[in-house]
């Protein structure tokens, strides 16, 4: 029996998926869509820091694919190739909206937030409304890697393809992201505490 | 090992993917380091917590609005066609099973673990300081204290969504997480009649570290299956294999 070979059959997969939306099968396109549509959304929708444009992003998102669908060339896999598309779409949308505001955008090599010194847990229990907002403050290049991350559970190595950036990279950008939400959910506790 | 020398492998250890004298570097590091034990606890429930957070479900117009928008696009090659049914369930099941079998095959060593006959406690706590059995013990109650939270965290993920596997593959898993147990159960009991063995402490770290291993990829498994997400769960088969 011939062993089993699910990269193959992914790679495969992901290249026949694409010959049909190449070749006009709307099924094809909806299912991609039904395959990563929430995902997206979700990752759209965290990354703007709310709902409210997260809609408008994940059309747009899919019809930047479908537009350039016929560039995959099955280099990577085709979710990959995806959330490289939407992530950049996100931090285009970001960065467009920080010009307008007049702030800078972060870069990669912005130093940690001060650590948060402590001989036992600071944190318990993390609330979800807590998490929620203090992702919101992250810096949108660790925001993005920690989305990937953290919540939406890619490996480091995925990450990396799909942000543009070194498996290092991503790994440091997840630490930052995390230390920076330690330190928001230390210090928002000691705020309730007083 | 000092605190700023664990920042660099802190991301590997909160993920449960750091190795060999690494590893044991920093457990030996965290033994000793009660801020630094604190850290990776409250890393580790960002983490967890991160990983549960809520769902979130695009407007139920969206695909017919998107569907439309599509239309009056020129098409990439040629026009989109009818739309009809959906694909079939993903070919990688029968991996993700021989996956998890592999990781039992791992942990059958901790299972044939003859008990240790010698006293290696002089192997435990800092070379630099004199150990006694009370301060060995409480360090190593800390430290496997860390490791205890961290299954509980994924335990509670897992459980959560074990419901949604194929029920095969959570047959064998569920077998896979009893031999882990036994081999936690057999090490807690090589500990107890040698408190202050270093092997047996390793022992027992070992079975903690292989349940947290197989959590995660338990929980990371479920994560693409939940979503429906065939190519990215085919993928994770892929680096879980590595």
């Amino acid at each position: 029996m011939a062993p089993s070979n699910p990269i193959g059959d992914v790679k495969s997969a992901d290249l026949e998926l694409v010959g049909r939306i190449k070749s006009g099968d709307g099924a094809a396109f909806e299912a991609l869509y039904r395959q990563h549509a929430t995902r997206l959304y979700n990752l759209a929708s965290r990354m703007m820091g709310g709902y409210g444009e997260a809609d408008d992003l994940l059309q747009d998102i899919f019809l930047l694919a479908y537009r350039k669908i016929g560039s995959f060339r099955g280099e990577s896999s085709l979710g990959t190739w995806l959330y490289r598309l939407a992530m950049n779409h996100c931090l285009d949308v970001l960065r467009n909206r920080q010009t307008r505001m007049g702030q800078q955008t972060d870069s990669l090599d912005e130093p940690d937030a001060m650590p948060v010194a402590s001989p036992v847990p600071v944190l318990g229990a993390v609330s979800r409304i807590d998490l929620e907002r203090a992702i919101e403050t992250l810096p949108a290049a660790c925001r993005a890697a920690f989305l990937l991350h953290d919540v939406e559970g890619f490996g480091h190595q995925e990450v990396g393809a799909m942000l543009g950036i070194s498996e290092g990279t991503s790994k440091s950008q997840v630490h930052k992201a995390r230390m920076r939400i330690r330190s928001y959910l230390a210090h928002g506790s000691k705020k309730k505490e007083s | 090992m000092n605190c700023a020398d664990l920042n660099e492998a802190l991301v590997d250890l909160v993920d449960g993917r750091l190795d060999g004298a690494e590893r044991r570097d920093v457990e030996r590091h965290l033994e000793g380091c009660a801020e630094c034990r604190a850290l990776v606890e409250d890393l580790r429930s960002i983490r967890a917590a991160a990983f549960m957070l809520d769902r979130r479900e695009p407007n139920a117009g969206a695909w017919p609005k998107l569907q439309a928008a599509v239309a009056s696009e020129p098409a990439p090659r040629g026009r989109l066609l009818m739309m009809t049914g959906r694909g079939n369930w993903p070919v990688w099941l029968g991996a993700a099973a021989a996956l998890i079998l592999a990781t039992v095959i791992g942990v059958m060593p901790l299972m044939n673990r003859a008990p240790q006959t010698h006293d290696d406690s002089a192997q435990a706590g800092d070379p630099n300081e004199p150990a006694t059995v009370e301060s060995v013990t409480a360090e190593f109650a800390a430290a496997e204290k860390h490791y205890q939270k961290a299954i509980d965290d994924l335990q509670t993920i897992a459980n959560k969504d074990t419901g949604e596997l194929d029920p095969n593959v959570a047959a064998v898993l569920q077998k896979n997480l009893g031999v882990i147990d036994q081999a936690i159960a057999e090490s807690r009991e090589a500990l107890k009649s040698q408190p202050s063995s270093a092997n047996a402490q390793n022992g027992l770290f070992d079975a903690l570290r292989t349940k947290v291993a197989l959590l995660q990829q338990t929980v990371e498994l479920i994560n693409e299956m939940r979503k429906g997400n065939q190519a990215e769960a085919g993928r994770r088969v892929q680096t879980l294999a590595q």
